[in-house]
């Protein structure tokens, strides 16, 4: 089992979080049935790194952003949500690195 | 059947709590509530202490962290435990009938927040179990995945997972320098989780005792 | 002198006098029994060592030809010596310590060890060769069931009794800085080493004791195990788990430690998080493939080192040894210091070879390379070694072979927190390999601790690399590859001349290396046979995937304790006494009903009844932000909603599919109180935090769950607002003053902080309170007292069920499913479409927008003594199908079947029949309804 270093209570066991998703942006209420169905079934899934979004159910209760390299399992950073209305999200791997 | 003290025609006598985990031994009162007097002198000891208050804090970090505890601390207080249940929330464990006390302190000195700062009563939703005695590490890391050593969880640390696949909030909270966790979770499933700290602490001679006379 | 001949005698003892290692306890004898005939052992003596010392020779028969098979590794993997004790199956004897009064028995022989039908196997050998099982029991079909029983009988692993008492079983968690797999030289060097730097050591063997080869060595082996096994106990930080084994190393360093027989527990799952892991495995010795390898007295050189120096037992009186390495010699002396002769010694590394053994039941005769024949009862061979790497390749690294030392090692690149030392890296003398050892135990303490001033300096590693060693895999003669299996190099090269030339496909083609030793003793061989009939090395070849287990895990330490948790309301002990029938829903224990639910649907049609509703999710919802958040959660809109008043709502997915509902009350300033149905409250709880978490991060709202805090109870019936108003004095019930969908809170029964909501899911005058859960069983109680007059019942989740059918309300996902849209729902009425947003609502406007969904309608079968199953199909005269039934019952308040279900939207008009076709074939028909309610469409009751 996989550990994912927790930005709120450091690393625990997978097991005690849930999976959300790939990071992804919800469309507006305008919004197209390609772009709003691309949203809600289209996976880019890469192999490799992919940054991704994780509910630490049976911990803090707190929703985490972590990038995570889908063939080795490796963690290389996490961070709290809110992150949209930062202004350097993706700059920012900070919190609980791995 | 399950007997409440009734008068006649419907009318009744002063309303009992309790707790979902049958008492061990004999009962007593305490508050409005029924607890257990039983009292063991087992090295490893369990007891129900679902009778304390309990009162949920939400805030901002930033603001309430200061003035009650840091997520994964735990720090005693007048008489209270304040307990850092995450980033942003904590439970105030305080002895039986004090939480609209205990509300009414946190709220006054949360006044001064100017973020959304919510004080909820939580003493029906929870049950609260205390760990005691040298084993208790041993007992309790058979139903724990956290590392419960003393370099990883000192006394005064606090942490929430899964005990014995209940989600609980553990405190590190060691009462005359023998190791004590207290166990704070659902109501609904407290009696399972009895049940399943007694099965893990059977190994170690582990006894039930009762509500004690010192609270928290 | 023991008879050497087709008979298995059990002869005179075979224990030789007191051996500096031994491990038997000569102070306490012991007598068990085999295959009914007792035998005497010492304390510390494995089953099979005390059967050796008895002269017992056969101790299983093979699993396919039924071949008579006894000691050949001495250790836990030996594949011939699986035998039964007492209730327990495949307990492997050269590892399982006698005990007094064991019962021990032979496996694999029907009708007996001595004389196995299934030995006539051997005559029929050749049609029980590669594939056989794939080729033979294909047709016919119907015969399978007999093929199975034939081949169990035979192939049969024990017996398990019913009766037999359930093991325990259990887990536990550690959490070591280093975890070392392995407790010889190296590994007890690695933990020492770790411990003297600060770590917090596991040191895990699979042995009895520590010691590895050590134990079974000469003098000065035995006086540095001593020395080592001092430092270990001397250091409180080393937890020592002996007769354990490291079964696989996960995802970083998750560690899977199978603990054996412990005072409390028959087996105990150790999950350990390792920040360093440290493999010392050590070497497993290789059999030799040639013709008769496989007959009982063709032993390991290592097997008969254990015998001797540990058992104190000669492993047999005449003895021929086959040797490439030191380890022959060593057996060759212990043999002579246990008083047998060694008749011959052909050493391959001089040229000599061997061609085959001979014997019925056991060797007699040995024929060497030269064409000499050696009367013999003991034949050793020291054919080289196996590097058990699984625990390294579980990092991801390759296995790599090593031509000049012809084996296998672990390979390079290891992650920074896993470490290998000892044999599994390279030969060397006792010296070397706790050089290697302590050095590697250092730096896996100082990578576990991240820290550069550990104990001492850091010491350069020692150079330990694996000694030259002859190719020796197989003779010029064929014999057995794999003993658990009986695959034979015979097997193995025709299933090559068949195409199955990968070492995968072999592997499973011949199911050489799936057996009870899982490669350990197989693969090398297995490998090199099929080099050399597709003329490839070695290295060309590969090995296979070593997978976990890497020993055997009973399924009981698999599954541990049953921590499955269930939830009980604080009603469930009222219940009980009742005897209420219990059903299972989520992890929920509910009363389904309490005998009659009939009768209990009549209660609540006439009288009251109360259920017990406390698994109902409850969210406690307070903040400025609510009603935005509500308008976006539902489809409906919150914007108006006074103070003390209630609102239903559903809840849709961003798919637009109905995922939840229920009733919301505002109860103050900024304070809501939310319901959910019970199956999705934990969902919608983690659902509402995502969006405040993830979107709407500047919106102030606190979400606290409330399921367990109150114990929720409806109280419905006509006679509902009669018996509150005896509970309730500082409320106002009267009709005009508490109106339906409206909410107060007060104190029923003197306990204050109830909430009590006017809503109807039964269609009856009801009032769903919620009380302080502690409270709970003495509100109930106070309810029952109270409306004893009024003819006030229990009734369950079935009676429920009825009444909300009866009602038309649909239950999620029981009338709707994962592509259940709002409009199919029949929500037309509900969805408000011009809210700007909310959830779901690009797929609902689309929804809106096309004409041919499906719709939940009510049915009323034309039959009203029919009730058609939940699931049948509703079908087109073509057959086709055009919905289905979601909800069927029988309604005592109508007298008559009543049902909801799907339609396709040509069918969904009012008075249409559609034909429903039941499970069983047999089709009905049922009329379309203008409303889904079938009693009181007005509501009338439920307002009063």
């Amino acid at each position: 089992m996989i550990r994912i270093p927790c930005p709120h209570c450091g690393p625990r066991n997978s097991d005690e979080f849930s999976y959300i998703g790939e990071e992804k942006r919800r469309p507006g209420p305008d919004t197209s049935p390609t772009e709003w169905r691309t949203y809600l079934y289209s996976k880019s899934n890469p192999a490799g790194w992919t940054t991704e979004q994780w509910f630490h159910a049976a911990g803090c209760g707190k929703f985490i952003v972590a990038e995570r390299h889908t063939v080795t399992n490796e963690v290389r950073a996490t961070r709290p949500k809110p992150r949209f209305e930062r202004s350097n999200a993706g700059a920012e791997a900070g919190g609980g690195s791995s | 059947m399950p007997t409440s003290t009734r008068r006649g025609n419907g009318s009744v006598a002063e309303p009992v709590a309790r707790s979902p985990i049958a008492p061990a031994g004999p009962t007593g009162t305490r508050g409005a509530w029924e607890v257990s007097s039983a009292h063991s002198k087992a090295a490893l000891r369990l007891a129900d202490m679902t009778a304390l208050s309990k009162v949920l804090v939400r805030g901002a970090p930033g603001e309430v962290a200061p003035l009650l505890c840091e997520h994964l601390r735990a720090r005693r207080e007048d008489g209270s435990l304040i307990v850092g249940t995450g980033p942003d929330s904590w439970l105030v464990l305080a002895p039986t009938g004090r939480s609209d006390a205990v509300s009414e302190m946190i709220a006054s000195r949360l006044r001064g927040c100017t973020s959304l700062v919510t004080v909820i009563d939580v003493t029906h939703g929870s049950v609260v179990l205390r760990l005691s005695g040298e084993s208790a590490r041993r007992a309790l890391e058979k139903v724990c995945a956290i590392d419960l050593s003393d370099r990883a969880t000192p006394n005064g640390s606090s942490f929430r997972s899964r005990v014995a696949a209940v989600v609980s909030t553990v405190v590190r909270d060691d009462v005359d320098g023998d190791p004590s966790y207290l166990i704070v979770s659902d109501r609904s499933s407290g009696q399972f989780l009895f049940d399943a700290l007694a099965d893990a602490g059977q190994e170690f001679g582990i006894g039930l005792t009762g509500y004690p006379e010192q609270e928290i | 002198m023991i008879r050497i001949g087709g008979r298995v005698v059990a002869g005179p003892t075979r224990r030789i006098g007191p051996q500096p290692g031994e491990v038997i306890d000569r102070s306490r004898s012991l007598t068990f029994y085999w295959n009914g005939a007792s035998r005497a052992a010492y304390d510390g003596d494995t089953i099979s060592s005390a059967l050796a010392a008895a002269g017992d020779r056969v101790l299983s028969r093979s699993f396919k030809y039924h071949r008579p098979r006894g000691i050949l590794t001495a250790t836990f993997h030996d594949p011939g010596c699986l035998v039964q004790v007492d209730d327990e199956p495949n307990v492997r004897a050269s590892h399982r310590q006698v005990a007094a009064g064991m019962d021990v028995r032979a496996l694999h022989s029907w009708p007996s060890l001595r004389f196995d039908v299934g030995a006539a196997n051997q005559a029929v050998g050749p049609f029980l060769s590669a594939g056989f099982y794939y080729k033979t029991f294909i047709k016919p079909q119907r015969l399978w069931p007999a093929y199975e029983r034939v081949l169990q009988r035979f192939a049969a692993g024990g017996r398990v009794s019913a009766s037999s008492p359930h093991g325990d079983y259990d887990k536990r968690f550690a959490h070591p800085d280093v975890l070392v797999a392995g407790g010889g030289p190296a590994g007890m060097a690695a933990a020492i080493a770790a411990a003297e730097a600060g770590a917090e050591v596991m040191l895990v063997e699979e042995e009895h004791e520590l010691g590895g080869h050590l134990r079974y060595g000469d003098e000065v082996a035995l006086s540095r195990l001593q020395e080592l096994r001092a430092a270990v106990a001397a250091h409180e930080q080393i937890e020592v788990l002996t007769n354990s084994a490291v079964t696989g190393r996960y995802d970083d360093n998750w560690v899977a430690v199978l603990q054996r027989s412990m005072p409390h527990v028959t087996e105990r799952l150790v999950k350990a998080r390792a920040k360093s892991v440290v493999v010392a495995v050590g070497l497993i010795e290789r059999p030799y493939v040639f013709e008769g390898n496989d007959l009982p007295g063709v032993m390991l050189s290592s097997a008969v080192s254990r015998l001797v120096n540990l058992y104190a037992v000669r492993p047999g009186e005449r003895a021929v040894v086959f040797t490439g390495n030191q380890s022959g010699e060593a057996a060759a002396a212990a043999l002579e210091r246990a008083g047998a002769e060694v008749a011959a010694v052909v050493d391959a590394r001089r040229g000599g070879a061997l061609l085959r053994a001979r014997g019925r039941g056991g060797v007699t005769e040995v024929e060497t390379g030269d064409g000499a024949r050696v009367e013999c009862d003991l034949l050793v061979t020291a054919a080289g070694w196996t590097a058990p790497t699984l625990l390294v390749n579980m990092t991801g690294v390759k296995p790599r072979y090593c031509d000049r030392a012809a084996r296998f090692v672990p390979g390079d690149d290891l992650p920074s927190d896993v470490f290998a030392t000892g044999g599994l890296v390279g030969d060397g003398d006792v010296d070397l390999l706790v050089e290697h050892g302590r050095a590697t135990g250092l730096r896996a303490a100082r990578r576990a601790l991240e820290t550069l001033d550990g104990h001492g300096p850091l010491t350069a590693l020692p150079r330990l690399e694996p000694a030259d060693h002859p190719a020796l895999f197989r003779s010029r003669t064929h014999g057995f590859v794999d003993l658990s299996e009986d695959v034979s190099s015979k097997d193995l090269v025709s299933a090559a001349q068949e195409g199955y030339d990968s070492v995968e496909l072999v592997k499973r083609y011949t199911t050489a290396t799936m057996g009870p030793s899982q490669g350990k003793l197989e693969t090398i061989n297995t490998v090199a046979v099929l080099a050399e009939s597709t003329g490839r090395t070695v290295a060309e070849t590969g090995t296979t995937v070593w997978r976990p287990p890497h020993v055997p895990i009973s399924l009981g330490a698999l599954a541990g304790r049953n921590l499955e948790p269930v939830r009980y309301s604080p009603m469930q002990p009222w219940h009980e006494a009742v005897r209420a029938r219990p059903i299972v829903a989520g992890q929920w224990i509910r009363p389904e009903h309490y005998g009659d639910p009939a009768s209990e649907v009549r209660n609540v049609r006439e009288n009251v009844g109360l259920i017990d509703v406390t698994p109902l999710g409850k969210l406690d919802l307070r903040g400025p932000d609510v009603p935005r958040l509500l308008n976006f959660l539902y489809v409906n809109k919150w914007s108006k909603l006074d103070i003390g008043s209630v609102r239903y709502g559903v809840m849709c997915g961003e798919d637009g599919v109905v995922a939840d509902d229920g009733v919301t009350g505002h109860l103050g300033p900024d304070h809501y109180f939310m319901s959910t149905t019970s199956s999705g409250a934990s969902a919608i709880y983690e659902w509402i935090e995502n969006w405040l978490q993830t979107t709407f991060t500047d919106w102030s709202v606190h979400v606290t769950e409330m399921t367990s805090a109150f114990a929720s109870i409806n109280v419905a019936g006509p006679n509902s607002r009669e018996l509150l108003r005896r509970l309730v004095d500082d409320v106002d019930l009267g009709p005009d003053a508490f109106k339906y969908m409206q909410v107060r809170q007060g104190t029923i029964a003197g306990v204050a902080n109830c909430l009590m909501w006017r809503i109807g899911f039964t269609g009856e005058l009801s009032y769903e309170v919620h009380v302080p859960a502690a409270f709970g069983l003495y509100v109930w109680e106070a309810l029952m007292a109270a409306g004893a007059d009024l003819g006030v019942g229990p009734f369950g989740l079935e009676a429920q069920r009825i009444m909300r059918l009866e009602k038309g309300h649909f239950i999620v996902g029981q009338d709707t499913d994962g592509l259940t849209q709002a409009f199919t729902a029949g929500l037309d009425w509900l969805v408000k479409l011009d809210k700007e947003d909310f959830a779901g609502r690009p797929e609902l406007v689309w929804q809106s927008e096309r004409s041919d969904e499906l719709r939940l309608v009510g049915l009323q079968p034309t039959d009203p003594t029919v009730v058609p199953p939940e699931a049948s199909q509703i079908v087109s005269g073509a057959n086709e199908i055009e919905g289905r039934v979601t909800s069927s019952r029988f309604s005592p308040t109508l007298g008559r079947s009543i049902c909801l279900g799907i339609v396709s939207a040509d069918l969904a008009h009012a008075g249409t029949v559609v034909t429903v076709k039941q499970p069983d074939g047999t089709r009905v028909t049922a009329r379309v309804m203008e409303e889904h309610a079938h009693f009181d469409p007005a509501g009338e009751r439920l307002r009063g």
